[in-house]
């Protein structure tokens, strides 16, 4: 397993993602998208870490940094989430358009 | 090595795509657990056993099962209409068009590198704890602020229901 | 006495004083009164102490403000006898003025806003007189306008109030320009701010040969053009007579002691750079000998009291430029000096009677019995009246002789012929106002412009305390000050005051007794008509009272087409380029409105269209 290798893997969990975020109407699974890009670039790091970096603790504590905010931001989405739905009746994505022009 | 690294892609990649494929939510969520251990399991390969550690125990003990009690508390058991098949095929060509992006711009890159350059011991736990605790001592504390903060806002945004009506009084769910 | 200390204690307590009025107790009058009083009276001890104890050399006590690479800018005090004298004239005069203030504007609704006013103003003077630096000098001269024009347009409910403000502010300014180019020019010539080092430079007699003749002239011209404006001489001389629209304190200070002054009080600070620019000395007295006989003119036929007084301000700010324009230092000086309290005493005594009256009206006045009523007032105004005029041993005479007989250089016979013609007629309108006041007679085909409003005196006495006290002491200082031009000339280093002989005095003795006697046969004696000669003239009345038409001339020749080109551009302004702006804002909300109809609300959209530019943009970068 090369570094490229590596990357084009996590290039390919980030797409998977981004589909996710961009297809899905609803709001949980597009929460489910963008946890799986955070992870991609999680992996994405370490890889880097693990082939060329000079302090490898370094990677880690970013990856480690990068769960504890993604933590923070999924109770965050979650509790918008049902903020939603308790005034709505729906986590329909495509409904939250009163932005519209 | 390779094996694990194999185990560890097919496994997140299947994961992945059940977690955005899924027609039911609840499935969704399931993917996703899958996908996340196969991540924890690239750490791994990756030399990070306390990172995959950590994976482990927020993301599929923590995240996951807050998605499900998400889930529990709003759409369980309602089959939603699918998505329509044009922005499902938009969707799939502007991931595309990134992936192809992101694939020159890696194959770009000038150098293969096949091993890791740093001996092992580097990678201990206790390197960890010492840098997080002396040299990134700051982004800790923020992040521990993050953090709070993050609680404080979660109670604050998921139990406002006064004002407005609960569409779910009455159906009986707690 | 420690002299810094003395200083500072006297420029910076009428600024405490301002600034504790104004913010702490502009509505409570009496405090704010007391408050500006006791400051002034802080400056005035410490001024006359100064004075008292002033070391022979001048002394300097500076700050540094800020640096410019290695060139520093500083404040301070200059202490020499020039601003040592000035410092405790203006202090007196402006305390003087605070008290009669007391009782002049007791019922007044601004009196504490009034109260700081004279205080932020005696402060800017006090500072102006005593600046060591040019920079300093300036900053305070214009803050001495903005003083005279916060007190000229204190009544701003009145619209006359705010005209004669503006116009004083507006005139002064366009002296002003002048000013600072030449001070700007002095400062490139001599390469200091220091007016100390100014003054060394040119002091000598002589000029440096490093510095051009030209030059000089240009400075002196161009720092000229600033005391025309300030000290109100011909041609921008105009505003002065409508600044009466204050209230009469405020006109005794402007025009007494201070604000006018400082014009003759900034060449008597160049004195030497004027002695080095004869071109500009003798236009200097060409302007100041016009300026006296113009301004005499139009006093002779004014009928409000106020007015008068203003006109004979004019007329002597031009003597004083006269003498200093003759080249004798001390006699500006001395008439400077002089000037100041006997003007401040008559203006004093105007409001008094004014105050009693309900009117500004000469002949009103005098029908309404008022110096019958006011005796001290009226005695006041006779020893201020005989100190103008030049009578012997009153003050005025001393000085004038002073000026006169500096006039003696070759050519300069017309402007003794001038001085000569202008004291005559000073004698003649001030004694024309006395008598005016002091003899009216049913015979009298005076006719007033306004009647008498007398006020209900029952609640207050005619001439109470307030308003009697500083007249006693302007009185005894227009009576006794004459008498100091000796020490005057020892603290201002002149070196041989020339004391004018007997048989020099008695040309000016008898043109002064002649226009009093003129006054009156015109106005003074029994049955007199209290026409004035003038009136055998019409044409000639009808100028002085259109005050030469000069007002007409500058709304004709300035102000109408300023107006017109304001107005042009005003029109360009609202009808072209606003409207212009305002249709180009108007379409861009309209775009924004259209736009916004395309604005679906899909947020996946926005996110793909985003990540395929992305995309794009990296394939575009790679590709290069």
């Amino acid at each position: 397993m090369t570094l490229h290798a590596w990357m084009v893997f996590a290039l390919t969990l980030f797409c998977i993602g981004l589909y996710g975020v961009i297809a899905r109407r609803n709001l949980i699974a597009i929460l489910i998208g963008i946890e799986l890009m955070l992870n991609a670039a999680s992996i994405n790091v370490l890889a880097i870490n693990y082939f060329v970096s000079p302090e490898p603790a370094v990677g880690q504590i970013i990856v480690l940094f990068i769960i504890g905010l993604a933590a923070a931001e999924a109770a965050i989405a979650l509790s918008i989430i049902l903020g939603v739905y308790r005034q709505r009746a729906s986590i329909d994505v495509t409904l939250l358009e009163e932005l519209r022009g | 090595m390779m094996i694990g690294a194999v185990l560890a892609i097919v496994l997140t990649l299947a994961g992945a795509i059940l977690a955005v494929g899924a027609r039911n939510i609840v499935h969704a969520v399931f993917g996703l657990g899958i996908c996340l251990c196969g991540v924890a399991l690239a750490f791994l390969v990756l030399g990070s056993p306390f990172v995959a550690a950590m994976e482990v125990l927020i993301y599929i003990g923590g995240i996951t099962v807050a998605m499900v009690f998400a889930v529990m508390l709003s759409t369980v058991g309602r089959e939603e209409p699918r998505e329509g098949m044009a922005k499902r095929v938009l969707a799939a060509i502007g991931a595309l068009v990134f992936f192809g992006a992101g694939v020159a711009i890696i194959l770009g890159m000038p150098e293969q590198i096949t091993a890791p350059v740093t001996p092992e011991e580097a990678w201990s736990v206790e390197q960890i704890g010492r840098d997080l605790l002396n040299r990134f001592n700051l982004v800790f504390e923020a992040l521990s602020l993050v953090l709070l903060l993050a609680i404080i806002g979660a109670i604050t945004i998921a139990s406002r229901s006064d004002e407005s009506h609960d569409p779910t009084a009455g159906e009986g769910d707690s | 006495m420690n002299h810094e200390l003395l200083a500072l204690a006297c420029v910076t307590a009428p600024l405490l004083g301002f600034a504790v009025a104004l913010i702490g107790f502009r509505r409570r009058h009496s405090s704010a009164a007391a408050i500006v009083i006791a400051s002034g009276l802080v400056s005035l001890v410490a001024s006359v102490l100064l004075l008292i104890t002033a070391r022979p050399e001048a002394q300097a006590f500076t700050a540094r403000w800020f640096m410019i690479e290695d060139f520093s800018i500083e404040f301070g005090v200059l202490l020499d006898g020039r601003t040592l004298i000035m410092g405790s004239v203006v202090a007196l005069i402006t305390l003087c003025i605070q008290v009669y203030s007391l009782y002049y504007m007791a019922s007044d609704p601004g009196k504490g806003r009034f109260f700081a006013f004279l205080a932020l103003f005696e402060w800017s003077m006090l500072l102006f007189v005593y600046s060591a630096n040019l920079l300093q000098m300036f900053i305070f001269w214009e803050l001495v306008g903005l003083a005279s024009f916060l007190l000229i347009g204190f009544w701003y409910e009145k619209p006359s109030a705010v005209a004669a403000a503006k116009k004083a502010f507006l005139m002064t300014r366009v002296g002003d320009v002048g000013l600072f180019i030449g001070l700007i020019l002095l400062f490139q010539t001599s390469g200091t701010l220091d007016v100390l080092g100014i003054a060394n430079i040119f002091e000598p007699h002589g000029l440096p040969e490093s510095i051009a003749p030209q030059r000089i002239e240009l400075i002196a011209m161009l720092l000229f053009v600033g005391v025309i404006g300030k000290s109100a001489q011909f041609p921008l001389h105009t505003w002065l007579p409508d600044a009466m629209e204050g209230p009469t304190p405020v006109s005794a200070l402007l025009h007494s002691a201070t604000m006018v002054a400082a014009g003759v009080f900034l060449v008597t600070r160049f004195h030497g750079l004027f002695l080095d620019a004869p071109t500009t000395m003798t236009t200097i007295l060409w302007i100041a000998t016009f300026t006296a006989l113009l301004s005499s003119t139009m006093a002779m036929v004014a009928k409000d009291m106020k007015r008068v007084l203003a006109f004979s301000s004019i007329s002597q700010l031009g003597f004083m430029l006269m003498g200093l324009g003759a080249g004798s230092l001390f006699a500006g000086y001395f008439h400077l000096t002089t000037h100041a309290f006997f003007k401040a005493l008559l203006f004093l005594c105007a409001g008094a009677y004014i105050h009693s009256s309900g009117t500004n009206d000469l002949i009103a006045i005098g029908r309404a019995g008022a110096a019958r009523r006011m005796k001290i007032t009226t005695i006041g105004l006779v020893v201020g009246g005989a100190a103008l005029a030049g009578i012997p041993m009153f003050a005025g005479f001393f000085s004038k002789e002073h000026i006169l007989s500096a006039l003696h250089g070759p050519g300069q016979m017309i402007f003794k012929i001038g001085a000569f013609g202008a004291a005559f007629m000073t004698a003649y309108y001030t004694f024309r106002m006395v008598f005016l006041i002091m003899r009216p007679n049913p015979n009298s085909q005076a006719t007033p412009d306004e009647p008498a409003y007398p006020h209900d005196d029952a609640h207050g006495p005619a001439e109470p305390l307030a308003m009697i006290l500083p007249i006693i002491v302007l009185s005894l200082g227009a009576l006794v000050i004459g008498f100091f031009g000796d020490k005057i000339g020892a603290i201002l280093h002149v070196e041989h005051i020339h004391h004018p002989t007997i048989g020099e005095m008695a040309p000016a003795v008898v043109v002064a007794l002649l226009g009093v006697v003129l006054a009156w046969i015109d106005f003074g004696r029994a049955n007199a008509k209290q026409r004035g000669f003038v009136s055998l003239v019409p044409a000639a009345e009808k100028l002085f009272e259109k005050r030469w038409y000069i007002d007409e001339i500058y709304n004709t020749a300035i102000v109408r087409p300023v107006i017109m080109i304001a107005k042009l551009c005003y029109g360009t302004e609202t009808r072209g380029l606003d409207k212009g702006i305002d249709s180009l804002a108007y379409s861009t909300a309209k775009v924004g409105r259209e736009v916004a109809r395309g604005h679906v609300g899909r947020l996946q959209l926005y996110i793909g269209v985003a990540v395929v530019v992305v995309a794009s943009l990296v394939f575009y970068v790679g590709m290069r």
